[in-house]
């Protein structure tokens, strides 16, 4: 942490983030669906992982409310 | 400056559940600087609205407009059209924007997404804290420049209090004493004699305890 090509701006971003997953609860989306991680462009194995796993999780949390309430309407 | 902060969403949601038009309208002044009713603010709010009651089965149309100033006429005249087409104005000025609102178009429904706080400045990115409590009668020559009325949790003239303690007051241990500030300062300066001097009961009409307050200046009446 704080160890950024931006200098602290990581630390920033992670409050940041944190602030949006709160907005991303109380909106009923659920905050689960944003993720933050920190690897640096030469960790390419990590990167991989992780945006898998993602995707995995994405799946498994099923299409987005607003878009399933726009399919049915 | 006017402090806000926005509200709960949850109560937000509560606050235009029974209305299907809807003006989020934002200020261009002190909300603006301390991020909490201003453009930016005003889209992330809409944003969040528009998802949460889609996802909540409700079909609203929340629309964004942002004005200069909510407590000036000319420039709340400037969305006179957005105020009249919707159901309700979401107004994320701080409270005199939410009455200039109802004052300049009666027949319109305003809401408060915004709890006006305080008068007071940011000490530092992301906090903000009280220095004036527009009592009508400053006194700030008397003190230092640091309001007690304001900063002191008792208002009190010739303090400090017993519950001042290593320069904290009793209330909250992130509070720093004012009158301790006060003594701090006039001894920085060489001043301490000031503090010899008792300052008499004031006149607090001045204040809210008066009643609702008016400024009237003939030099600048045009009518």
């Amino acid at each position: 942490m704080g160890d950024c090509h931006y200098l602290e701006g990581n630390v920033r971003a992670e409050r940041r983030v944190a602030y949006v997953k709160g907005l991303l609860d109380k909106i009923g989306l659920g905050s689960d669906r944003l993720e933050m991680h920190f690897i640096s462009s030469a960790m390419g194995r990590e990167f991989a992982q992780l945006t898998t796993g993602m995707t995995e999780r994405m799946r498994e949390f099923g299409p987005s409310p607003l878009r399933e309430r726009k399919t049915s309407s | 400056m006017i402090i806000g902060e926005q509200k709960p969403l949850e109560e937000i949601k509560n606050l235009v559940a029974e209305y299907e038009r809807i003006l989020v309208l934002g200020c261009g002044t002190c909300v603006t600087v301390c991020f909490a009713g201003g453009e930016k603010e005003v889209g992330i709010l809409a944003s969040s609205l528009r998802m949460a009651t889609r996802i909540d089965g409700q079909e609203k149309v929340i629309d964004e407009a942002t004005v200069q100033r909510q407590c000036e006429w000319e420039f709340l005249d400037a969305v006179k059209a957005e105020v009249e087409s919707h159901d309700l104005v979401l107004s994320m000025a701080c409270g005199i924007g939410v009455q200039a609102i109802v004052e300049r178009f009666p027949d319109a429904r305003a809401a408060p997404a915004v709890n006006t706080t305080f008068l007071g400045l940011p000490e530092e990115h992301g906090l903000w804290t009280e220095r004036c409590a527009a009592c009508g009668n400053c006194l700030l020559d008397l003190t230092a420049g640091i309001c007690p009325i304001a900063r002191c949790a008792k208002s009190l003239l010739n303090g400090p209090c017993g519950g001042s303690q290593q320069g904290k007051c009793e209330i909250d241990p992130e509070v720093p004493c004012a009158w301790q500030l006060i003594y701090d300062r006039l001894k920085a300066q060489g001043r301490l004699d000031r503090l010899l001097e008792i300052t008499p009961a004031r006149d607090w009409s001045t204040s809210r305890h008066g009643g609702p307050r008016r400024l009237l200046r003939e030099d600048l009446r045009i009518e």
